[in-house]
């Protein structure tokens, strides 16, 4: 507070004279702790830069924060900038500039640890700053470290704060800081019960630290604030130990220290009177031990009867650390109200996150569903086809570089890109192969062996940088709990486009009707005068289009690799089979069902996610046997086989 | 019946011939033995082809003659191997265990033992306790049936399920690929109690024969492929010759029409199925100890596509046709990549074969698949009608 | 671009081929086998170390090679296949009798090799950072230990960044489970509740990240501060360090530590909304020594001016010229007797500072732990003094009665409480 006011006083207009060497003398005393600062020890150098009030000290924490102080040959510090091999410096005290070669100067870099503390030091200085980005800093550094003395000086500076937005913060943070360091139980309750409503991870964070508890153990419960009395018997082994910690019972004997002791006490081939050759049993040992317990050699051996007793002699408990009860249960309630919303936020969040999985998949198995269900082909160079969107998507931003520009460039050109691809291997492979689906399938993934292989040696083996548009990076914040990427929200959008495309075309477009048409029965198509192989030619260029956007899509969220299609190759059909073959509605239903499914296995075993794409393949696997022909089953062509 | 059967297949004997023939060169020429021009380590590989030429066959049954393309049997070959490794892992750590313990002047007891077996065999992947799956790894008889018996459980539940809904075609391929790669995802978890991603390592050492040379103990396990392949190509020859041969090869050619002429077509494709997988097992018992080590990548999908790509190339239908798809892409395989090939100067371009064999291999199976859906065995068929 | 680097490299082998079989005086050539992966997953790193070898090899020659012969490198490609390392390694052993082998990256290729090379006494030189609990007889490990890399870290994020709460998130493979099965028992150790650590493990190359980054973010929930040490594998990275960025979550609110992203990986990535994270390795091109500069040129030289250096690459410089240094000691390449020559063979650091080879098989080096930087760099801003290497953790009850000395006591698995050696090849 008196630190403070001190500083206040010279920001308010009383600035002393500036003289030279000032500052830089206070650095020489200190002058190993501003070289390597630590975290735990850099405290007492900021005292001493914040109680000599000079005015350079705000600007010199500025600096060394930025790491734009370094240290001349002779010790001296300085601020720099460095040029080649000239460092332009500029001196502390006076700000005198100077231009010197850069050997055997050394920057220093204050590590994270160190710069948040001095973010909190250069809160004084900087939370009535004219500069709205020195306030809001101010801010961050007293949310990420609330200490009880910022209180006051917060709740001075919200009167005469001008940005709303940096007044509305500063009140949210005078109601936290206040939960927990107000003068009196009545502020603070106060500010506690306003909490109640409030998800985000700061406000629990308060709740939660006014709730903080210690373990204890005693043989009365004492005269506490008691958060709970625990019962011992769940793990009367783990409870013991602590009472062994707590130097009130003696030590378990283990198995181990039987063992060393049975050894240190042999003596003729035998011990305890057992013979060393039958010690072989836990049994045998456990009797030699007790001998020698007997006789007086080691210490006993603890029964389960024995620490029972010594269970029972004693009560295990919690308390607070906050010695008031009002404020809490004050707290406890609040916090319970707010865990409960904060577990249907999660619940909308996971449904998020399930809805953009499955829109990903979506993408990625549209083109395949309509290759399959249209033609009965399977592509299995489909997984390569989106690969090859996303390296057209790369090669663009290598000649573009505006990211905005380069990806609305990207999008039509991959689809182009892989439309022809699809069309080539169509006339060239699959033409030849209608009548023997195996074989589409092994002719097609020769072809995926080949094109991932040729995109190795084009692209190398190393992932490749597909960068988002600037407008797509962050993400949508609806609560501290509730959030999804913007990149996540265009791909969803993507997917939704798609889906109505692929719905006019083929419902509202003479060539959907036209494929439609040679779905359901291919020869009668034929004699009314559609020609098939056109059709299919179509059809198959227009699947393979879409995965190339697929790809773009994905390589924006994920990476660019030449494997990243066998990724995705596998679910796709799953995606496809699950759904129904040939029906747009059918790879809806399977992308939302194995979406939702894979998040849902993820939430119930969330340190594993390998087993739950274990476990949604194994229930694709049974979901199969009982609707072969998948959710939105159909008839015609590909239902025949 | 034996009389005829080898007369009415006259391919068995030359194969048998053959075979022969080349176990007692490589057997003359090893170092173990022979004079020592084949390194052990090519042994080794010959060894190792010879298992894959018999999941090959394995194979050509299933899909060549029965029509179901299984992109599944690698797992069968996996498990056979993970069976085979449990116990040589533990059998040759357990001896170490006991001989460390040997020189304690308190004997151990049948916990201690376990546990320390247990942490030098999970130790290595951050844990210490046996998994239930290893409760026989303990007895070499138990886990030789595990070989037959967990490849074969698989199959027929599988297929037992598969086909009962007549699940056909590319959907049971799909099917069979989901099931590889849902084994190889478990398999990679380090929970599987399989020691995940390094999977069983150290197999060729052979416990209770710890002194013997890698030369001596690789010469053993290729006498032993050679002798599973002979007599793995004698039973298939069997199998599809003869009324059974005749029906499976109908349902590979059009299913409908043996059902409608009252066949049990599901249990004749059950049968088959399980047979195989059975077979393969045994082959990936046979392959891993020869290769020293066994890990999930082993089992992914794309290995069971590589079985059908060889078997596609040496010619679907014919049992040695497989033999020799396996065993000519398999080497030859590994001479591109192992750098045998020599590189091709363009002049603007240099094709490196490490990185090109890849692309040559996918384009000539298309090619393979277009132009000669017969494959390398096709060509039999040409040299022996033309005089 | 990756083309035309591969075929200088490819001629520098041919080259370098040519000119030992031109030192014929030598009776016996010395030959250094280099089983790095050239193609397969792996090769994106392996292949840049196959070219360190070769680069390293290049320079020892013009400088007079080894005991007066040529050095004739010996390349072959395991191809990322486990199973395929073990075989070549028998080859080079068996048919090209090389007298040292310099390869592997990944565990489980080091455990495939294991047993052939024990077999046949090789030596092999493995230069990437392992899970430790490993010391064998015949290897040389110039890669970090769990304690060169793990822990330091770890005490940096508790001493320096106060962090009271751990998200240990990794792949799903043999180095992030053990290193976080340490990390564990130190962090509890160190008076880390058990309920404020939070492990997940995810697949090789996972790209959905969105809700292991949601669960990271809401550990902070209770107002402590929460720090994530990552031993995520490869790519998966990528769209982790992505999600990161698009959650907002800079170094300040939740700094990350990375044990498996270094210069290479990072080149695949925008760094500009990663600045801050951190990375514990025992070596950064951003070190400022004349060692560091020279090394630097040299490799770009070789290899192209675009191209980083990286830990593994100073690994083998480090190795590569101890296994020199013993074989001129020793007067010969016999495996045993340089063997006995590297213990205590001292080599200085790109870093400054001097890596020692101590009994057990493993460096002194010292740790340092860097800051990205938005060019894809490393700030250092923490370095320790030289670290000994511990093969055995003391951290895990099984391990911490084990000991390795093969100088004194003949044995890298000697348990020093019952003074036995559990066994004298390694656990495979």
């Amino acid at each position: 507070m008196r630190r403070f006011l001190l500083v206040t006083a010279f920001i308010c207009g009383a600035l002393p004279q500036v003289q030279a060497g000032e500052l830089q003398d206070i650095l020489q005393i200190h002058a190993e702790e501003v070289a390597k600062p630590s975290r735990r020890s850099v405290g007492a150098l900021l005292d001493d830069l914040v109680t000599s009030g000079l005015p350079q000290v705000p600007v010199f924490l500025e600096e060394w924060s930025a790491k734009n102080v370094w240290q001349s040959p002779d010790g001296q510090f300085v601020f720099a900038v460095p040029d080649g091999d000239t460092l332009e410096i500029r001196d502390v005290d006076t700000g005198d500039i100077a231009a010197v070669p850069k050997d055997g100067y050394d920057q220093i870099r204050p590590n994270g640890g160190v710069r948040r503390t001095i973010g909190t030091a250069l809160v004084q200085f900087q939370l009535s700053d004219p500069d709205p980005v020195r306030r809001q800093s101010a801010l961050e550094a007293i949310s990420r470290r609330p200490e009880a003395a910022q209180l006051a000086p917060l709740q001075a500076s919200v009167g005469t704060e001008t940005d709303p937005a940096l007044r509305a913060q500063k009140e949210q943070l005078v109601v936290f800081m206040s939960a927990r360091f107000a003068d009196t139980s009545r502020d603070r309750i106060a500010a506690i019960n306003s909490l109640a409503e409030d998800t985000s991870v700061e406000a629990r964070g308060v709740l939660n630290s006014i709730l903080s508890t210690e373990e204890g153990v005693a043989s009365e419960l004492p005269d506490a604030n008691i958060a709970r009395v625990i019962d011992p018997a769940g793990a009367p082994d783990a409870f013991y130990e602590k009472l062994v910690e707590e130097g009130l019972a003696p030590p378990v004997v283990t198995e181990a220290a039987i063992r060393s002791a049975l050894e240190q006490n042999v003596s003729g081939g035998a011990v305890g009177g057992v013979p060393t050759a039958r010690l072989n049993t836990t049994d045998a040992r456990h009797k030699a031990y007790e001998q020698l317990a007997a006789d007086g050699l080691v210490p006993p051996l603890i029964t389960v009867a024995d620490r029972d007793a010594a269970l029972a002699a004693h009560v295990f408990f919690e308390v607070y650390d906050e010695k008031d009860p009002a404020v809490t249960a004050a707290a406890a309630d609040a916090l319970a109200t707010v865990t409960q919303r904060v577990s249907w936020e999660q619940a909308a969040d996971l449904g998020l996150d399930a809805l953009s999985l499955a829109s990903i998949y979506f993408l990625a198995a549209i083109g395949l569903a309509i290759t399959f269900g249209v033609m009965g082909v399977i592509n299995m160079a489909h997984g390569e086809f989106i690969m090859m969107g996303a390296y057209t998507g790369y090669v663009v931003q290598l000649f573009v570089p505006d990211y905005t520009l380069s990806i609305i460039i990207a999008l039509p050109l991959a689809f182009a890109v892989t439309f022809g691809a699809g069309v080539t291997m169509e006339r060239l492979v699959i033409r030849h192969l209608y009548h023997r689906p195996l074989e589409t399938l092994l002719a097609t993934f020769g072809i995926s062996i080949a094109l991932q292989q040729l995109a190795k040696n084009i692209f190398g083996t190393q992932a490749r940088p597909l960068t988002s548009p600037g407008w797509l990076d962050g993400a949508w914040i609806i609560s501290d709990v509730i959030q999804i990427s913007y990149i996540r929200i265009a791909i969803f959008v993507l997917a939704l486009m798609f889906l109505a495309l692929i719905l006019f075309i083929l419902k509202r477009t003479r060539l959907g009707l036209e494929v439609r048409a040679v779905t359901q029965n291919p020869g009668m198509a034929a004699s009314m005068g559609i020609n098939p192989d056109r059709i299919n030619m179509l059809t198959f260029g227009l699947g393979s289009g879409i995965a190339g956007i697929a790809g773009v899509a994905i390589g924006l969220y994920a990476k660019v690799t030449s494997e990243m299609g066998a990724d995705y190759i596998v679910q796709s059909f799953m995606t496809v089979v699950v759904g129904g073959v040939g029906n747009v509605w059918g790879t809806l239903a399977g992308a939302s069902m194995i979406g939702f499914l894979q998040k849902g296995i993820e939430w119930l075993n969330p340190s594993n996610t390998l087993a739950a794409q274990t476990y949604m393949i194994l229930f694709i696997i049974l979901f199969i046997q009982f609707r072969p022909r998948g959710i939105v089953a159909l008839k015609g062509r590909a239902a025949a086989d | 019946m034996r009389k005829t059967f080898i007369a009415e297949n006259p391919s068995v004997l030359w194969f048998l011939a053959a075979l022969g023939l080349f176990t007692l060169v490589v057997t003359v020429l090893s170092e173990w033995v022979g004079t020592g021009l084949i390194p052990t380590s090519f042994v080794k590989t010959l060894g190792k082809t010879l298992c894959l030429c018999l999941i090959a066959i394995a194979m050509d049954v299933v899909w060549g003659y029965c029509g179901i393309l299984s992109l599944g049997h690698f797992a069968f070959f996996g498990i056979g191997g993970y069976a085979i490794g449990m116990w040589l892992m533990y059998a040759r750590t357990e001896s170490i265990v006991l001989e460390s313990f040997g020189s304690q002047v308190i004997p151990p007891t049948q916990q201690e033992i376990s546990d320390a077996i247990g942490n030098q065999i999970f130790g290595v992947v951050g844990s210490s306790e046996f998994p239930a799956i290893w409760a026989f790894a303990d007895n070499l008889y138990l886990q030789l049936l595990m070989i037959v018996l967990v490849p074969g459980l698989l199959a027929l539940v599988f297929g037992w399920l598969a086909f009962r809904s007549r699940v056909t075609g590319v959907y049971l391929s799909i099917l069979t690929q989901a099931m590889t790669l849902a084994l190889s995802l478990y398999l990679f978890q380090n929970d599987s109690g399989l020691r995940g991603n390094n999977g069983l390592s150290g197999l060729q050492n052979i416990p209770g024969f710890e002194t013997a040379p890698q030369s001596a103990v690789s010469l053993v396990f290729f006498w032993a492929s050679a002798f599973a392949l002979a007599a793995g190509y004698v039973f298939f020859a069997w199998a599809v010759s003869g009324k059974m041969g005749s029906v499976i090869k109908g349902i590979r050619d059009n299913e409908a029409r043996v059902r409608f002429l009252g066949y049990r077509v599901e249990s004749y494709k059950l049968f088959i199925f399980t047979v195989t997988a059975v077979v393969s097992g045994i082959a990936g018992a046979l392959y891993y100890p020869q290769a020293g080590i066994i890990n999930p990548g082993e089992i992914a999908p794309i290995a069971s596509i590589y079985l059908a790509v060889w078997v596609a190339i040496g010619g679907r239908g014919r049992l040695y046709g497989a033999v020799i798809g396996a065993a000519f892409v398999s080497l030859l395989s590994s001479w591109f990549t192992g750098g045998g090939a020599p590189a091709i100067n363009l002049g603007f371009y240099t094709i490196q074969w490490t990185d090109w064999w890849l692309v040559l291999l996918g384009l000539s199976f298309v090619a393979v698949t277009l132009f000669f859906p017969k494959g390398i065995g096709g060509l039999f068929d040409y040299l022996v009608r033309k005089p | 671009m990756a083309q035309s680097l591969k075929f200088t490299s490819y001629v520098t082998a041919a080259v370098l081929a040519s000119t030992g079989l031109a030192a014929a005086e030598c009776a016996d050539p010395v030959k250094v086998g280099v089983l790095h992966s050239l193609s397969g997953t792996m090769a994106i790193s392996e292949t840049t170390l196959k070219d360190t070898m070769l680069m390293l090899i290049e320079k020892q020659n013009a400088a007079g090679g080894v005991l007066g012969c040529e050095i004739e490198a010996v390349v072959v490609d395991p191809a990322s296949d486990w199973p395929l390392f073990a075989e070549k390694a028998r080859e080079l052993l068996t048919v090209h009798e090389v007298d040292v082998i310099f390869g592997n990256w990944t565990s489980v290729s080091r455990k495939s090799v294991l047993p052939v090379i024990e077999e046949l006494n090789g030596l092999l030189f493995y230069p990437v950072q392992y899970e430790g609990e490993e010391s064998s007889r015949n290897v040389f490990y110039t890669g970090a230990a769990p304690n060169q890399q793990a822990i330091p870290a770890v005490d940096y994020f508790l001493e320096e960044l106060g962090v009271e709460k751990f998200a240990l998130l990794g792949t799903d493979y043999v180095y992030p489970r053990t290193t976080n099965n340490i990390l564990e028992q130190y962090l509890q150790d160190n008076g880390i509740a058990s309920d404020d650590i939070f492990v997940n493990y995810t697949p090789f190359g996972h790209s959905d990240w969105a809700t292991i980054v949601a669960d990271v973010v809401a550990l902070g929930e209770d107002g402590k501060q929460v720090g994530v040490i990552s031993t995520i594998n490869g790519d998966a990275n990528i769209g982790f360090y992505k999600e990161l960025a698009a959650a907002g979550v800079s170094a300040d609110d939740i700094p990350v530590v990375a044990f498996s992203v270094g210069e290479e990986e990072l080149s695949g990535l925008d760094t500009s909304n990663l600045v801050g994270h951190l990375a514990a390795w025992n070596y950064f091109q951003s070190a400022e020594t004349e060692a560091n500069a020279e090394f630097i040129e040299a490799w770009k030289e070789f290899a192209g001016a675009d191209r980083v250096t990286n830990d593994p690459m100073e690994a083998h410089y480090i190795g590569f010229n101890m296994w020199v240094n013993a074989a001129t000691a020793a007067g010969t390449t016999d495996v045993d007797a340089v063997r006995s020559a590297m213990y205590g063979q001292e080599f200085p650091n790109l870093t400054g500072g001097t890596a020692v080879m101590l009994p057990n098989h493993h460096l002194a080096k010292p740790v340092l732990i860097g800051e990205i930087t938005a060019e894809g760099q490393f700030d250092i801003i923490s370095k320790t003094g030289e670290v000994p290497g511990d093969a055995w953790t003391d951290f895990l009850p099984a391990s911490k009665v084990l000991t390795s000395d093969w100088k004194e006591l003949g044995c890298g698995m000697y348990n020093t409480e019952t003074k036995t050696c559990v066994q004298l090849t390694s656990n495979y």
